[in-house]
């Protein structure tokens, strides 16, 4: 990765910790759902304000999407296991979780409460609200792109969070998944054991 | 990205809860932000530079900021009951620059933020992120005391991402501080501010009475 785009990518710990203990008081007065509901309007915002993308061909948009131009990778650094297959090298998030530990302490429960919430409610998949943010963005900013004259989706494989939790589709998801990224479960389990986020991506 | 995430949502909230209601909603994350880093007690100004030159400080978490332990205020005994310490980079900048990469520009809102902040709260803000640094660094002094003493801090000069500056005339006059010589330093600073003994009697406020 070249140092633009990682400049790009870098998180900012003092707005992530701010935003992290601001959400707790959210939760504190509107509990997991008021919680949930910001994180989600907040990543549909944010995708909604970004402009949207048209690719003429499959080959464009992962071209794209790998070099960091498209709106799905703004934010994160993104390789591709297979054409279908995306991989999400490193949370986004990761330094303003370490900056909260060193200087708040452990992670409030409240920050996986709210992503137990959002796994019986919506879709499951997240291990915190630092999921419920990314994955709710990378849906919103796949409705504002087409491929081939064709609305682009995304669904969610498998997360692994800093503190080696990992949450991955249900069994019964799985085989549709997998086949559709045109990886096995071996080649995820392979996946997952460096890099943060695996999601497949394709047109209807 | 959450950066940008909650930058995204200041056009909608100014126009819903108008520029009032983002001053008040960015003004509460930093002081939540400050209450939640907890109290620290240092033996004196020496302990206290050290600690902020490793980055122990809560003041740390905004980048690299510089003690400049030739700028010492004083009271009006001539004892020194604080000193001037300046933020190399400001820690929204990353994030400016991560905007117009991927939402294209600026809110609208964001300069509307700074004005009325400048008009009804105090004038010292070059963008809307000043409120919620500012705020935060008032609350982070509360919760550190120097030799048993709390702490206060005050916003002197601060140098925007496209270069305009807000010097704060009045505060530099009663800590004793050369308002040219602070615009030097926004040469090389993103923000200069001063940290002291909560209600010390400077020179300048003797003069000024």
């Amino acid at each position: 990765m070249n140092e633009r785009r990682k400049f790009l990518i870098d998180d900012n710990p003092f707005v992530d910790v701010a935003a992290c203990l601001f959400l707790e008081d959210i939760a504190d007065k509107q509990g997991a759902s008021g919680m949930n509901n910001y994180l989600v309007s907040l990543a549909t915002s944010l995708a909604k304000s970004m402009p949207e993308e048209e690719y003429r061909t499959w080959d464009q948009f992962l071209d794209s999407l790998v070099k960091g131009e498209s709106i799905i990778s703004a934010f994160e650094d993104v390789i591709t296991i297979t054409p279908h297959c995306a991989v999400t090298t490193k949370c986004p998030f990761t330094k303003g979780w370490q900056e909260y530990t060193k200087r708040i302490g452990t992670f409030s429960p409240i920050h996986s409460a709210v992503a137990e919430y959002y796994n019986s409610v919506y879709k499951p998949g997240t291990i915190n609200s630092m999921c419920i943010i990314h994955q709710t963005f990378r849906n919103a900013a796949a409705d504002r792109i087409k491929v081939a004259g064709k609305p682009l989706k995304i669904g969610q494989i498998a997360a692994v969070w800093e503190d080696v939790n990992r949450k991955i589709a249900p069994d019964e998801w799985m085989p549709i998944l997998l086949e559709k990224a045109q990886i096995s479960r071996t080649d995820l389990n392979m996946i997952l054991r460096n890099n943060a986020d695996v999601w497949v991506m394709y047109t209807d | 990205m959450l950066d940008v995430a909650l930058v995204s949502l200041i056009q909608d909230m100014s126009e819903k809860a108008g520029v009032e209601g983002t001053i008040q909603y960015w003004a509460r994350v930093g002081e939540s932000l400050a209450k939640r880093m907890g109290k620290e007690a240092y033996m004196g100004w020496p302990s206290f530079n050290v600690a902020l030159r490793e980055g122990r400080t809560a003041f740390s978490i905004e980048g690299s900021v510089t003690a400049l332990t030739d700028l010492a205020i004083t009271d009006v005994d001539g004892d020194v009951v604080g000193y001037i310490y300046a933020l190399e980079t400001c820690v929204f900048n990353p994030t400016i620059v991560r905007i117009r990469y991927s939402v294209g520009e600026l809110p609208r809102a964001d300069s509307a933020v700074a004005e009325e902040y400048n008009n009804s709260v105090r004038d010292t803000a070059v963008c809307n992120f000043c409120v919620i640094h500012q705020r935060f660094r008032e609350e982070v002094a509360k919760n550190i005391s120097i030799a048993d003493q709390s702490l206060d801090c005050v916003q002197l000069a601060n140098r925007g991402f496209s270069g305009e500056t807000k010097i704060t005339e009045d505060a530099l006059k009663k800590i004793g501080i050369n308002p040219e010589y602070v615009r030097s330093l926004l040469r090389n600073y993103a923000c200069v501010y001063a940290i002291m003994m909560r209600g010390a009697r400077l020179k300048g406020e003797s003069e000024e009475a």
